[in-house]
């Protein structure tokens, strides 16, 4: 009998929206399970449902059955027993999860107290071990740590030890490696696999991007609109998986190896009752009449392997097809750029957030040279602190240099939350016609050349009246480019404008700026903290570390052959171990010497002593003095 | 097959109940305002006209709806006269004090620094009395008169806003949009106007409402205490002041009625404030 065995449930919220229709699928001990979908597919109405904490109006039909009893059954007092002790929740936001007045050990020493029954010597002993386990340096420093002096990554490990505290049969973690950065999910998602192999646990890894998990998933199950439309072994999903939308799901995430993003139109339907047709079929390449008459009831693929649909595909995912509509083939790029006059020039500037009280600050950027021409394409690279954002304001005027200089054309800016960007009370017309308004163009051209980059954006004409509120995120999205374009900039900087879409949308979005920034008398800067997506986008790439580009080259050249340990690093995503960073960032990093000493696998005295300056190996540029002999060590 | 349903937190799931306050509220204010304004067509008598024929005090009955007053005045006539008073005093006082506050407000919250405190400084002195009493001294100080108690009764709620759009602006400032319309290049000018005013005035619009009543509470107060409008002009203060004695000997009709119609147009202005909240919570939520 399996652990959680969850059969045929149906969950309806408020009589208008089918969350969840007939879903079924089991997780055993020792498994790891992933669940992947976009959002609104009803991920985490499945989480919720295990620990019976359906939001309140909600109809619940079917069977949650964990240990062979019903959790949707359970008496108050069983479930109060049942959350915890048999199924215990990671939360998404680790930072927001945890109690801000409480230490990490005090929290972690209260549940185990409270469901293990220790004493307080016991526990906070146990504290310490768990505090270990998931990999946390000088734990007992920790313990005794409020949650705001924890870095993200760390908060997410004392969100993993809270869980584990409990020793729980299952645990789940809804999005755990979601805002984390690429060098800390291997990590991460590592202390989840432990959980099931040393400990025997059960583990359901809730995500909204299946490569993220892919790796350490024994099994995958992908919901489309509350129903399953595939589950298998992680290996089978996801090099060939039978279901058109898991297929969707994988191409629509460039990868490192330059993969196309193939587009899906369309978006994830809302379902008032459960589906009688195929809920991709809308969107699907492959459905035929059958399919928007009958739902597809899963079909066996092969071992452990099922599919909803009429149609399976066999072939592997990297086969194309001829009707693929693709971003990012090198094809459509702008020949080269040499010689074109400059649209942005950057020359050593550092921006210092100067603190509130008295002296010091922050140090953003450290000395940043960057140069634009027009037609040209450049991707920005780097995790969370790095300063890309401070790039970006720097670029279009919102942050001013403390020194150096930036020299640039008419910019515009695409920012990353695409429905907070714009104005709660201004409508779409007026938010794209913003620019136009400060050029001092009469409301009735305004309103035609806003209906007219809304045209190139690809919506319908009708959204002009509507408030951002009423807006998905992708449509809002490309009302904020179609802001960005309308007085015809010479240059649009993108910062991140895709990290806050599903992944299908995702796609679309990229194929809009693909589409953009072909525009030969435009330069485009595209931000991100995704190595891949920037892949399929830019000419030339310039990988940012802590204020400083410590890599910069053509994008073939940086991807094939990177230079600087840190690029390394990102690029094996932290799984080939001979590359991956030792420890967390800290800020203190950036103090003397090379910023990435502390971290870098290959560190020697020199890069602690002496700060390291671009220069060129080969078609790129790494600040590492040590690049020639990397090669040899890896 | 198990079945698992769980009870409404609140009955509210579709916003229908701040609906049908708001309905409320403005359903009473309404016909309390078309009362007023066709005061003359509902009354024979005018507000300060004294009727011969009739005894002062008389009891109502078909001539006199309300009775008369203490100075043989019709009640029910003056009922209807002063309250276009209280009523358009109250509501062009709110109005003075919301855009008084909230400029100072968005200039405060939006620029900081020295002007912040300065203007910050000043609300808190304004706010350091209790607010009765300021309006009693900045009415004594300014006399009677529609236009100066307008004028007392703005001052004393106008920090009140300034703080609270303040507090507005200051989270409003660095959210995206914001920035957005600046990289758009929007003027400073037009980036208050356009986009942090809209934004900020949200409690403003549910705060107004409830202070409305709060308002006409204070010009009765005021009128009450004799330093509101002057007798023969009506005003429900003055005209719950003047019956006092009359009320303590049984003759109730010269000041219930003003009573009455505040505290309908007090509740009025209260449901229309508290369904206004109840929708404004369900957006948040």
């Amino acid at each position: 009998m399996s652990l959680l065995s969850i059969d045929n449930l149906s969950v309806v919220i408020g009589g208008r929206v089918a969350a969840l229709s007939n879903v079924s699928f089991t997780v055993d001990t020792g498994e790891v399970v992933g669940l992947v979908g976009e959002s609104g597919g009803g991920k985490s109405m499945v989480g919720r449902a295990i620990v019976g904490m359906l939001p309140t109006g909600s109809v619940a039909t079917g069977r949650v059955g964990f240990d062979g009893i019903d959790v949707l059954t359970m008496s108050a007092e069983r479930l109060a027993h049942h959350r915890g002790h048999g199924a215990a929740m990671c939360f998404q936001n680790p930072r927001g999860a945890l109690s801000p007045t409480r230490t990490a050990g005090r929290q972690l020493v209260d549940r185990l107290r409270t469901h293990q029954d220790m004493d307080g010597e016991r526990a906070r002993s146990s504290a310490l071990e768990l505090f270990e386990a998931v990999g946390i340096r000088s734990a007992r420093r920790r313990l005794d740590a409020y949650p705001h002096e924890l870095s993200g990554g760390m908060a997410q490990r004392v969100m993993i030890s809270l869980a584990a505290g409990c020793a729980p049969r299952l645990l789940i973690a809804d999005e755990p490696t979601t805002g984390l950065d690429v060098t800390l999910t291997a990590e991460i998602l590592r202390q989840f696999r432990h959980a099931a192999d040393n400990d025997g646990r059960g583990v359901l890894l809730v995500s909204h991007d299946i490569d993220a998990i892919a790796a350490v998933c024994d099994r995958i199950v992908v919901l489309y609109a509350g129903t399953v439309a595939e589950t298998g072994p992680a290996r089978r999903v996801l090099t060939a998986p039978a279901h058109p939308y898991t297929r969707a799901l994988l191409r629509s995430v460039p990868d490192l190896d330059g993969r196309p993003v193939v587009v899906t139109p369309g978006a994830m339907p809302l379902l008032r009752e459960a589906p009688a047709a195929c809920p991709f079929a809308p969107r699907c390449a492959h459905a035929e009449d059958d399919c928007r008459t009958a739902r597809p009831q899963p079909q066996r693929q092969g071992r452990q392997w099922t599919a909803a649909c009429f149609h399976p595909l066999h072939d592997a995912v990297e086969a194309g097809q001829a009707t693929d509509v693709t971003v990012g083939t090198p094809a459509r790029r702008a020949a080269a750029t040499e010689g074109a006059e400059p649209v942005l020039v950057v020359d050593d500037a550092h921006v210092v957030y100067k603190s509130r009280f008295g002296r010091g600050g922050h140090h953003a950027l450290r000395g940043v040279s960057l140069t634009v021409a027009k037609g040209e394409r450049v991707g920005v690279v780097g995790e969370s602190g790095c300063g890309k954002s401070t790039l970006a304001r720097l670029i279009v005027g919102l942050a001013k240099p403390t020194s150096g200089s930036v020299t640039a054309a008419r910019s515009a800016l695409v920012f990353q939350d695409p429905i907070g960007s714009l104005s709660p009370r201004r409508t779409v017309e007026d938010a794209i016609g913003e620019p136009l308004r400060a050029l001092g163009v009469p409301a009735a051209q305004r309103a035609a050349r806003a209906a007219a980059a809304l045209d190139r954006m690809e919506l319908d004409r009708s959204i002009l009246t509507r408030r951002p509120h009423e807006l998905s995120g992708g449509q809002a999205q490309r009302v904020g480019i179609a802001r960005a374009l309308v007085a015809e900039p010479d240059l649009i900087v993108f910062d991140e404008p895709t990290s806050a879409l599903d992944v299908t949308v995702q796609a679309q979005i990229l194929a809009v700026i693909d589409d953009l920034a072909a525009d030969r008398w435009r330069g485009s800067v595209f931000i991100s903290h995704d190595l891949a997506t920037v892949r399929g986008f830019a000419d030339r790439v310039v990988v940012l570390y802590l204020g400083r580009i410590v890599e910069e080259g053509p994008v073939e050249e940086v991807f094939a052959r990177p230079r600087h340990p840190y690029t390394r690093a990102l690029l094996s995503r932290g799984l080939s171990p001979g590359t991956a960073l030792v420890r967390d960032l800290e800020e203190a990093d950036a103090a003397t010497g090379c910023a990435l000493a502390a971290r870098c696998p290959f560190v020697a005295d020199r890069c602690r002593g002496e700060d390291q300056q671009l220069q060129q190996y080969g078609q790129s540029r790494a600040a590492c003095w040590r690049v020639p002999e990397i090669g040899e060590l890896v | 097959m198990s079945l698992l349903r769980t009870g409404r937190r609140r009955q509210d799931r579709d916003g229908r109940f701040g609906t049908v306050l708001v309905a409320t509220g403005a359903g009473i204010l309404a016909v309390v305002a078309l009362a007023v304004l066709l005061g003359p067509l509902l009354t024979p008598w005018g507000p300060n006209q004294i009727d011969g024929d009739a005894p002062t005090l008389a009891e109502p009955g078909d001539a006199h709806l309300f009775g008369t007053d203490v100075n043989g005045m019709d009640v029910w006539s003056r009922l209807l006269y002063a309250g276009r008073v209280d009523l358009g005093i109250a509501i062009a006082a709110v109005a003075a004090a919301v855009v008084l506050g909230s400029t100072l407000g968005v200039v405060a919250g939006y620029f900081g620094g020295w002007l912040d405190d300065v203007l910050m400084r000043l609300t808190d002195i304004f706010q350091a009395f209790p607010t009765f009493i300021l309006a009693l001294a900045v009415a004594a100080l300014l006399g009677s008169g529609p236009l100066n108690l307008t004028v007392a009764i703005a001052l004393v709620n106008a920090p009140a806003y300034a703080r609270l759009v303040r507090a507005e602006v200051r989270t409003i400032r660095d959210l995206t949009y914001v920035d957005a319309a600046r990289t758009s290049g929007a003027s400073t000018i037009g980036l208050l106007w356009r986009h942090v005013l809209p934004n900020s005035l949200t409690p403003v619009r549910v705060i107004a409402p409830l202070n409305c009543g709060w308002a006409m509470l204070t010009l009765a107060g005021l009128s009450f205490l004799g330093l509101g409008i002057a007798v023969p002009d009506a005003e429900w203060g003055a005209m719950i002041s003047l019956g006092t004695s009359d009320v303590v000997a049984g003759r109730w009709w010269t000041s219930v009625p003003p009573g009455i119609a505040l505290l309908v147009c007090v509740l009025g202005f209260s449901l229309l404030g508290e369904g206004l909240q109840e929708r404004a919570d369900r957006v948040r939520r």
